[in-house]
């Protein structure tokens, strides 16, 4: 990975910022609406900016951002649509831990996803094939490919191609949250997969599995932060211009007592050290998604109570924040299983766990 | 899936029914929740998702179907008296019911809420509203064509201001009721009104006077199919779609003075006693919907080869604990309220012998002009809020509207924990099951917001529990339009009056009588 500038890092992270502001938030709504036309459009701009491909270096087509450059830009698009934020965490997780060869062989602008799954539980590999299934699988409709992550003792990543013989995706319909990441539930049955990189070794460029899922947790937090984010911006400025009792309702102790918790949070949001190495300690991942995503859904659910009846209504757009929250919490782990894992790393008495 | 809670007895759900000492037949409200429990069973779970998808795709889409079911199960009458042909039944018996229907789906559940909180003005009224609509919507029930009620109350600008009588003092109120000949055209946008754009009757608040909105806060029966009326949108909602949520727009409504419920200037007061009524049952909606989660995601760890083991963790032994612990609490503190209103403040006034010796008139006796016309005269509604003061009084009902605001507050906050608690459980792996505890999740968050904010529901119990401050929570003896005052009034609002007021007047055969 080329080391960027200063200056590159802030130019990058004002781009997604405007990009967010000027053309995702007015899309928000279309977005959760399950629009593909207004994802396809969104997502051409993304891949025009480079993010789509933030963490791959230039002689890959990438813009040759790090880690914390990349959460921070992921971080600014999250306050314009979370799904979309969503969109560019999952692709960029994939392709990272994509080998040479495989990475030559993706078209420029396709969007893939990681996926992680329980081996044995959802799916097996087996002689370079993959069975069972796969429920939710967040970006996972209309990806062009998936990268799917097993989660077991050794993290193994495997490349998917979606339109392979033996796989089949289904959207899901019921997806509450982050719905500009489109789900699917992924039925393989003897679908070829090739294994990625391993980069675990040092021998390539390419993202370890057990980084790349530490990559989505921090990802994740990034994601909630910026929704959290955005959910304050919307409430503070309803305290302001709503009044009950005759005064804005920003003066009753009741509303300004919500907001004054929601700044808190975002105060007290941890930060992903700002280096730019291309690995996450895993304790830290783990550890930012538990308190970002549990603090988002905090912000969110009260943003909505700000509001009142009026923010329960879909067109005011702050309902849709509470639900992408609650994705963040459960993506890719419910946070009672990120506390489990974060406990069983410091039970072995190691900071970063497999991958550190 | 089995309904685990619902197995246990109502004494053992709530131990306080066991000693009975709080005037209750346990054996009838246990019928009404079996009653209830097998409509929901057989008509309400079953399309729960699938009314929720088609309303998330046509927020105006309605299943009167399943309103048709709920009448034949007795679902829209529990609350109407006896002599209109009810069941009699108050706070206590529409809590119970809910609690039952919104295990199953709080939005469907919420048509029969809605309509039940649309009746409860009409309670208030006395006698003099039985053998009017309430007897229609009985016979509604039974043909097989049945009616539904709504309540209206909240406004663009005024929201929260709505709920409370101090914060109406200086609510930004826009609707206003001008008196005219033989009664009042209400003109007035009503927003986020559940059952708005089904309901054939509407009970409906706001002031004669918007300079004096406290004061001159009256509630109106409308008939939606007036001239004037009309449903203005319905709301696309995050969760308990199944019951739309309207914005009506009234034009110039004709309200003829027999259907203004209770006395004019008492609408403030009425709306208290009306969510002291009402806050029990919205506490058992929110615990009715944590039952649903706890109940579904239990049975999913029990049953379902995805959880295999998931029972045997500790971290899934604790959080089902807590689960079981805050659903307890928050049916303690709903009966409780409910109770303590139907035996303590408000039982008395509607079971007096006064009233009861009234039920015993033939409702043909009381159809006949002299009867009706006094059951409506200004001094039956004088006399109706002399029984109330006689059988409670101001504290009582505050204590009741606190408590009731407790279990409100509360049950709101159970559903939010339980149901995020249970999906965080489940997690999006879950198949089927997720679908349901999300939308169970999304519905619970109403319940921190209607029937008043969870946190003006608070200050609510801070007035009335922590500080003992007693609110105006009764009209008074003596109306707040004195005879001077309506006689100006009405003065005024002839002055004002046209030539089209009076022949929209005429048309409704009410004109010419003030």
């Amino acid at each position: 990975m080329t080391e960027t500038t200063v200056a590159e890092r802030a130019e990058m992270r004002a781009m997604a910022r405007e990009l967010a502001r000027r053309e995702l938030a007015p899309r928000a709504a279309s977005l959760d609406a399950g629009g593909q036309d207004v994802l396809a459009e969104c997502w051409r701009l993304l891949v025009e900016l480079g993010l789509d491909r933030a963490l791959l270096d230039e002689q890959h087509g990438g813009a040759g951002l790090g880690v914390s450059d990349l959460l921070a830009s992921i971080e600014e698009l999250a306050v314009g649509d979370g799904g979309i934020a969503m969109c560019v965490l999952l692709c960029n997780a994939a392709l990272a831990t994509l080998a040479d060869e495989q990475l030559a062989e993706v078209p420029w602008g396709a969007r893939w996803a990681l996926v992680p799954a329980a081996p044995e539980v959802e799916v097996t590999v087996l002689g370079g094939a993959l069975d069972g299934r796969l429920a939710c699988a967040l970006g996972a409709h209309g990806a062009y490919g998936l990268v799917v992550l097993l989660d077991g003792p050794v993290p193994m990543t495997w490349a998917l191609d979606t339109g392979a013989a033996g796989s089949r995706l289904e959207r899901d319909l019921a997806q509450m949250g982050l719905r500009a990441a489109p789900a699917a539930s992924v039925e393989v049955t003897g679908a070829a997969c090739a294994p990625t990189a391993d980069g675990s070794d040092g021998s390539s460029t390419a993202m370890s599995a057990a980084s790349a899922l530490a990559l989505l947790r921090a990802g994740t937090a990034a994601i909630a932060h910026g929704i959290a984010r955005r959910a304050y911006e919307m409430a503070l400025e309803y305290a302001h211009a709503r009044r009950q009792g005759g005064v804005a309702i920003i003066e009753h102790d009741a509303v300004s007592d919500m907001l004054s918790a929601m700044a808190v949070r975002l105060a007290c949001w941890p930060q992903i050290a700002a280096d730019n190495r291309s690995e996450i300690d895993q304790a830290q991942a783990l550890a930012a998604k538990i308190a970002a995503t549990d603090a988002a859904v905090a912000s969110t659910t009260d943003a909505v109570q700000v509001f009142g009846g009026t923010g329960y209504m879909v067109e005011t757009g702050i309902e849709k924040l509470m639900r992408d929250a609650k994705y963040c919490q459960l993506f890719p782990e419910p946070n009672w299983v990120a506390h489990d894992e974060l406990m069983r790393s410091q039970r072995a008495g190691r900071t970063a766990m497999r991958g550190g | 899936m089995a309904s685990i809670t619902a197995e246990r007895s109502l004494r053992e759900q709530y131990p306080r029914l066991a000693s009975g000492s709080e005037g209750i037949d346990v054996r009838e409200l246990e019928r009404l929740r079996a009653r209830a429990r097998r409509f929901a069973d057989e008509h309400v779970r079953p399309r729960a998702l699938e009314i929720d998808r088609r309303t998330g795709e046509d927020p105006g889409w309605f299943d009167w179907d399943l309103v048709r079911a709920g009448a034949q199960a007795g679902m829209l009458s529990f609350l109407i008296p006896k002599p209109a042909g009810g069941a009699g039944g108050l706070s206590t018996q529409a809590a119970v019911v809910m609690e039952e229907l919104c295990a199953a789906c709080p939005g469907i559940a919420l048509i029969f809420g809605a309509h039940a909180l649309g009746i409860s003005p009409l309670l208030l009224g006395g006698p003099s509203q039985w053998d009017g609509v309430l007897a229609e919507l009985v016979a509604s029930e039974h043909s097989g064509e049945p009616q539904l009620m709504a309540c209206a109350i909240t406004e663009p600008e005024a929201g929260t201001d709505v709920e409370d009588p101090d914060l109406l003092r200086r609510a930004r109120i826009t609707s206003h009721a001008h008196r005219v000949p033989g009664g009042f055209r209400l003109s007035a946008t009503k927003r986020f009104i559940s059952n708005g754009s089904v309901a054939r009757w509407i009970t409906v608040l706001m002031p004669t006077d918007p300079r004096r909105a406290a004061e001159t806060w009256t509630c109106f029966l409308v008939d939606t199919r007036s001239e004037g009326f009309t449903v203005s949108r319905v709301e696309h909602k995050m969760g308990q779609r199944a019951c739309p949520a309207a914005e009506l727009t009234f034009d110039g409504v004709f309200v003829p003075d027999e259907r203004v419920v209770g006395r004019e200037g008492d609408g403030a007061p009425e709306t208290m006693i009306v969510l002291a009524c009402s806050r029990p049952p919205v506490g058992a909606i929110a615990t009715g919907i944590a039952r649903g989660a706890y109940e579904r995601v239990l049975s999913w760890l029990e049953e379902d080869r995805a959880a295999t083991g998931l029972l045997e963790r500790q971290h899934v032994q604790l959080a089902l604990a807590g689960m079981e612990e805050e659903i307890h609490l928050a049916r303690q503190l709903y009966m409780d309220a409910a109770t303590e209103l139907d035996h303590a403040a408000l039982g008395s006034a509607m079971s007096h012998p006064a009233v009861r010796a009234l039920g015993h008139v033939p409702a043909s006796i009381r159809g006949r002009a002299p009867v009706r016309g006094w059951l409506h005269s200004g001094r039956a509604r004088d006399a109706t809020v002399a029984l109330l003061h006689r059988t409670t009084s101001e504290r009582a009902v505050t204590r009741s509207l606190a408590l009731s605001s407790m279990a409100k507050a509360r049950g709101g906050d159970v559903a939010m924990r339980v149901t995020g608690a249970a999906l965080e459980l489940a997690g999006l792996r879950a198949g089927p099951l997720r679908a349901e505890l999300e939308k169970l999740w999304r519905d619970a968050k109403l319940c921190q917001i209607y029937e008043g904010t969870n946190q003006l529901n608070r200050l609510e119990v801070y007035r009335g529990l922590c500080r003992s401050e007693t609110i105006g929570c009764l009209p008074p003896l003596r109306g707040h339009l004195d005879t001077d005052e309506r006689a100006h009034t009405n003065a005024d609002a002839r002055a004002h009056l046209d030539s089209d007021a009076l022949q929209h007047a005429s048309v409704d055969g009410d004109g010419g009588r003030s």
